[in-house]
């Protein structure tokens, strides 16, 4: 059954500014979805909107199968975590985790029980008597999911729960977010604009831009297969290069054309893509190629279509892991990320190879991913 | 969240329980909607509509235009009584001013016991305007008081009399609002001080700017704000002005203290003149609105800027 | 605070030290003088008065002046002393006090966690209201106490103080409430807490300090008043401001300036013990009253 279906969802800001533009989503139960995108985008808007904290304009939004679109937030069997935590400041933790049930009229040793197991679950026994004030901020993120789950609700929703914590708890909290969820398999509708969070997270990223849904689905689909160069651009860290080259016949088979900024030039063989791409013969086309997929020439071989490409090494930058180069191809700056055991210098001669199996193609126009 | 609901909202009608939920809130500022709707703007139109009758011992509704206004200008007593506001509050401000700058400066040069010494700067300002009054006109007695004092000092010509000096009389009510208001002024500058950036003197430090040089040339603008702020209060306690007027003069000698404030209380409640004070009380509501305006507007445009 | 580099500590410094410490130390001596007036000479027979001056100590300390100020003194018609006038403020203070925050707390979070269409322009309106100078609503106001029959009572008193009180009490919790996260709100509201509950429960409990300010403030503010006490209260009803301006300024007769300043303490004294007991939340009424307001 669907825990979640958003169907054709507006909302309109003062009769004037669309903020959510025709959205349609729809999860199963146990699942965990991401609203990922920049700021403005209206991620938390619709988040917003599933808990009843907003109303919307057009559109039904269920849950469970029953329309809650027009139901009071209480009504709609959800609870939220939010970004700031928003803990009660005058109550301890116990109070915190208890009062959604206490507001509802559960019994209070079923209360205390449920205080109990949620606690023991976050591992913060040890903190019911503590104030928010007297909490860290891992601490106070705990308590504030604690709430969340001592209500046993249909969803769960998770509003940039992690942006307030440095770099190091919020890599072990999306860890134990993950456990979480995989123990208890609750569904989890979750607002982030970390799209390392959402790769890591997600069974179904949701990517927004503008009040418009721009891709849903897996998050390997969205990573491999963007809808368009936003979405392309926006997954994935250091962002994919998009590169305009022009679309030519060459020996009877389309090509794509790379110029080094030595003025050599490569043609890339477009193989099968080059059905769909033939009506943009002599055309430019974006090509859109993530920096892992050009890498230096490793001594098992290469992988088959691909090509190797002679340059210039531009900047380097070692990471740790892997070492990021530039090179220069059709005026664009490039990002490849080699082995950091392949040494090479700014200015040193560069040979990388680039996986054209991963390749994208967009319309220069419409940014729209061709094939 | 903001307040912008959406429009035209979808059907499946939302259940009593919660359309009640959306009405609480408004419920609950009604009465204060109301009481301000009578209480304030309803009550300027009714005195506007008064000022505008011959209204003497009760309101009556015989409209003579803008004839009170006109006697109002005419009346040598109004002139007085502006003449005064003119100079008590402009000397009451610039006073307030310059010792709460000067004291706010002096205060912040990591004195000890600066918390005490704070405490008796501000003290007067908890006090009602007719305690002051009070107190004042018994230090400023001719006979008895500071002339006495200064007299018992050794200066046996010593004179001292501007209570009573037609003359003079309004700068009393300065001296004593000065002493009520200026350690507020101080309090407010304090502040001011203690919220410039410490890294911008700092710099200027390391520029190799003297101490008197940083202050002139720049905290003392950085507290600009903090004048401007400091001038509408004391502008609008000087327009308000009544019982330190009522508690140390009465008025006197003759009318020679009177302020707007004590002009509109008499005639509307012991002259019967019910017509001329209500004119009196919308000049005074003119007269705040043309220094409130003003800062209103730049106040909302500073927060749309910054 | 700039600071004066340790190489600059010659004689130059030292006399810079002196002189300020000399000028704020006059200024305390300004500030500090007509409160000592007020008690030594409170504390004087007249005959001492008159021999000695200001700040000469009393030869003898005589609580006379007090007694006859607090219990005999003439306050216009009466003779009775300021005592019950100082329960008449009493009487006023305690509920339009009290009624006035309550207004003002709940109309803050109103203004702030349930904005509705036009509650930013209704705040702007009843903003203005902390400026206006009551003059321009006394006659109007005196006429309609009359219609309700509120002229001369204690109740019409502290309906006028509630009603001009508002837009303050309003202003300071709107204020405190606008720093407060909605998303509190919105939690309590998942929750399924309605609009009472929230206030109660999550909004009042973290409201202390800016309850302590509004309560100061207005306490000060009525206490002190003397505009709405003598218009629209009459020997019965009149609070303590008023009846120290009759018995200073009315009696007929020898002038008892021991008798006066004593009624001027008893008068300032409730204000003055909340300032030095809450100082602290009296400056910042000050200051958020009247810098906004």
């Amino acid at each position: 059954m669907a825990a979640l279906d958003i169907e054709h969802v507006r909302k309109v800001f003062g009769g004037k500014t669309e903020v959510l533009k025709d959205i349609n989503i729809s999860i199963d139960d146990g699942e965990f979805l991401i609203l990922v995108g920049p700021s403005g985008c209206g991620k938390s808007t619709l988040l917003n909107s599933i808990a009843g904290l907003e109303d919307i304009t057009d559109g039904v939004i269920r849950i469970g199968g029953q329309d809650v679109s027009r139901k009071s937030p209480k009504d709609r069997d959800i609870a939220m975590v939010f970004q700031s935590y928003a803990l009660y400041p005058s109550m301890n933790v116990r109070q915190n985790i208890s009062f959604g049930l206490e507001i509802r009229k559960i019994p209070k040793e079923e209360i205390n029980t449920e205080v109990d197991r949620v606690a023991k679950l976050l591992q913060i026994e040890h903190l019911l008597d503590r104030k928010p004030s007297q909490l860290s901020g891992g601490q106070r993120q705990r308590v504030a999911m604690g709430r969340a789950l001592a209500r046993k609700p249909a969803i769960y929703l998770f509003d940039e729960p992690l942006s307030n914590l440095d770099a190091k708890l919020r890599v072990e909290m999306r860890t134990e977010i993950k456990k979480l969820h995989q123990n208890l398999g609750t569904t989890i509708v979750y607002v982030t604009h970390d799209q390392i969070e959402a790769m890591t997270l997600a069974d179904r990223i949701a990517v927004m831009k503008d009040g418009i849904l721009q891709q849903f689905g897996s998050p390997q689909e969205i990573y491999d297969e963007p809808n368009n160069i936003f979405v392309a651009g926006f997954m994935g860290s250091p962002s994919m290069n998009f590169v305009p080259t022009p679309v030519q016949k060459e020996g009877g088979m389309l090509v794509a054309k790379l110029t080094t900024l030595e003025g050599t030039t490569f043609s890339l063989p477009l193989g099968d893509r080059g059905n769909v791409l033939g009506k943009y013969e002599g055309k430019q086309v974006i090509l859109g190629v993530r920096p892992e997929r050009i890498s230096n020439v490793s001594a098992d071989g290469n992988p088959e279509d691909s090509i190797v490409l002679k340059s210039k090494a531009g900047v380097v930058e070692p990471t740790g892991p892997d070492t990021l180069v530039h090179m220069n191809l059709n005026g664009i700056e490039v990002n490849c990320r080699v082995d950091p055991d392949y040494k090479v210098k700014t200015g040193d001669p560069l040979e990388v190879i680039m996986d054209l199996s991963k390749a994208v193609f967009f319309d220069k126009d419409t940014e729209a991913r061709i094939v | 969240m903001d307040a912008a609901r959406p429009e035209n909202a979808t059907s499946s009608s939302p259940s009593l329980m919660q359309r009640l939920e959306h009405f609480i809130p408004k419920l609950v500022v009604a009465p204060t909607f109301i009481a301000m709707l009578v209480f304030i703007y309803g009550y300027i139109l009714w005195n506007a509509v008064l000022s505008m009758t011959n209204s003497r011992f009760l309101p009556s509704y015989d409209f003579v235009g803008f004839k009170q206004y006109e006697l109002l200008m005419d009346n040598d007593r109004w002139g007085v009584a502006v003449v005064n506001l003119i100079l008590f509050g402009g000397l009451f401000i610039l006073i307030c001013l310059a010792i709460g700058v000067t004291l706010a400066i002096l205060l912040d040069q990591k004195i000890r016991q600066e918390g005490a010494i704070r405490t008796i700067y501000l003290y007067p300002m908890s006090l009602s305007f007719i305690v002051t009054g009070t107190a004042w006109k018994w230090m400023l007695n001719p006979g008895l008081g500071l002339e006495k004092l200064v007299r018992d000092m050794g200066f046996e010509n010593f004179e001292f009399d501007w209570i009573v000096d037609p003359d003079m009389a309004v700068y009393t009510l300065v001296i004593a609002a000065v002493w009520q208001s200026s350690g507020f002024v101080m309090a407010m500058f304090l502040a001011g001080l203690r919220g410039i950036d410490s890294s911008i003197i700092q710099a200027a430090q390391i520029d190799g700017a003297s101490i008197p040089r940083i202050y002139w040339r720049i905290i003392v603008p950085a507290l600009r704000p903090v004048f401007f702020s400091a001038f509408i209060i004391l502008s609008h306690i000087a327009i308000k002005s009544f019982d330190l007027v009522m508690a140390m003069t009465g008025g006197g000698p003759g009318y020679q203290t009177d302020l707007p404030a004590t002009f509109m209380y008499v005639h509307s409640f012991t002259r019967s003149q019910i017509g001329l004070g209500s004119a009196s009380a919308m000049l005074m509501l003119g007269g705040v609105l043309a220094l409130l305006i003003p800062y209103l507007y730049s106040e909302l445009r500073g927060t749309k800027n910054g | 605070m700039v600071n004066t580099h340790m190489a600059q500590r010659d004689w130059r410094y030292y006399l810079n030290r002196g002189i300020i410490h000399f000028i704020l130390l006059f200024a305390v001596l300004f500030y500090l003088l007509p409160l000592i007036v007020m008690v030594f000479t409170s504390f004087k027979t007249m005959d001492d008065i008159r021999a000695g001056n200001l700040i000469s100590l009393p030869t003898e300390w005589v609580v006379d002046a007090w007694v006859k100020a607090w219990s005999s003194a003439c306050t216009g018609v009466k003779c009775e002393g300021v005592e019950g006038y100082f329960w008449n403020s009493v009487a006023i203070v305690v509920p339009a006090v009290l009624i006035s925050t309550a207004i003002g707390a709940l109309n803050g979070y109103v203004l702030t966690k349930w904005r509705f269409r036009g509650s930013e322009i209704f705040f702007g309106f009843l903003l203005f209201g902390c400026f206006i100078p009551f003059q321009v609503v006394l006659l109007p106001m005196a006429q309609t106490l009359g219609w309700l029959g509120l002229a001369n009572t204690t109740a019409g008193l502290v309906m006028v103080h509630v009603v001009y009180g508002m837009a303050f009490t309003t202003l300071f919790f709107r204020n405190f409430y606008v720093n407060i996260p909605d998303e509190l709100v919105k939690a309590a509201h998942l929750d399924g807490a309605g609009f009472f509950t929230i206030f109660w429960r999550i909004l009042l409990p973290i409201s202390g300090p800016i309850i302590v300010v509004t309560i100061i403030w207005q306490t000060t503010q009525i206490w002190n008043d003397f505009l709405f006490g003598v218009v629209y209260g009459s020997g019965e009803t009149q609070p303590i401001t008023v009846a120290l301006n009759n018995l200073v300024n009315t009696s007929t007769g020898v002038k008892e300036y021991n008798v006066h300043m004593a009624a001027a303490i008893i008068a300032g004294l409730p204000t003055l013990l909340v300032y030095v007991l809450a100082g602290k939340y009296f400056v910042r009424g000050l200051t958020a009253g009247s810098v906004k307001g």
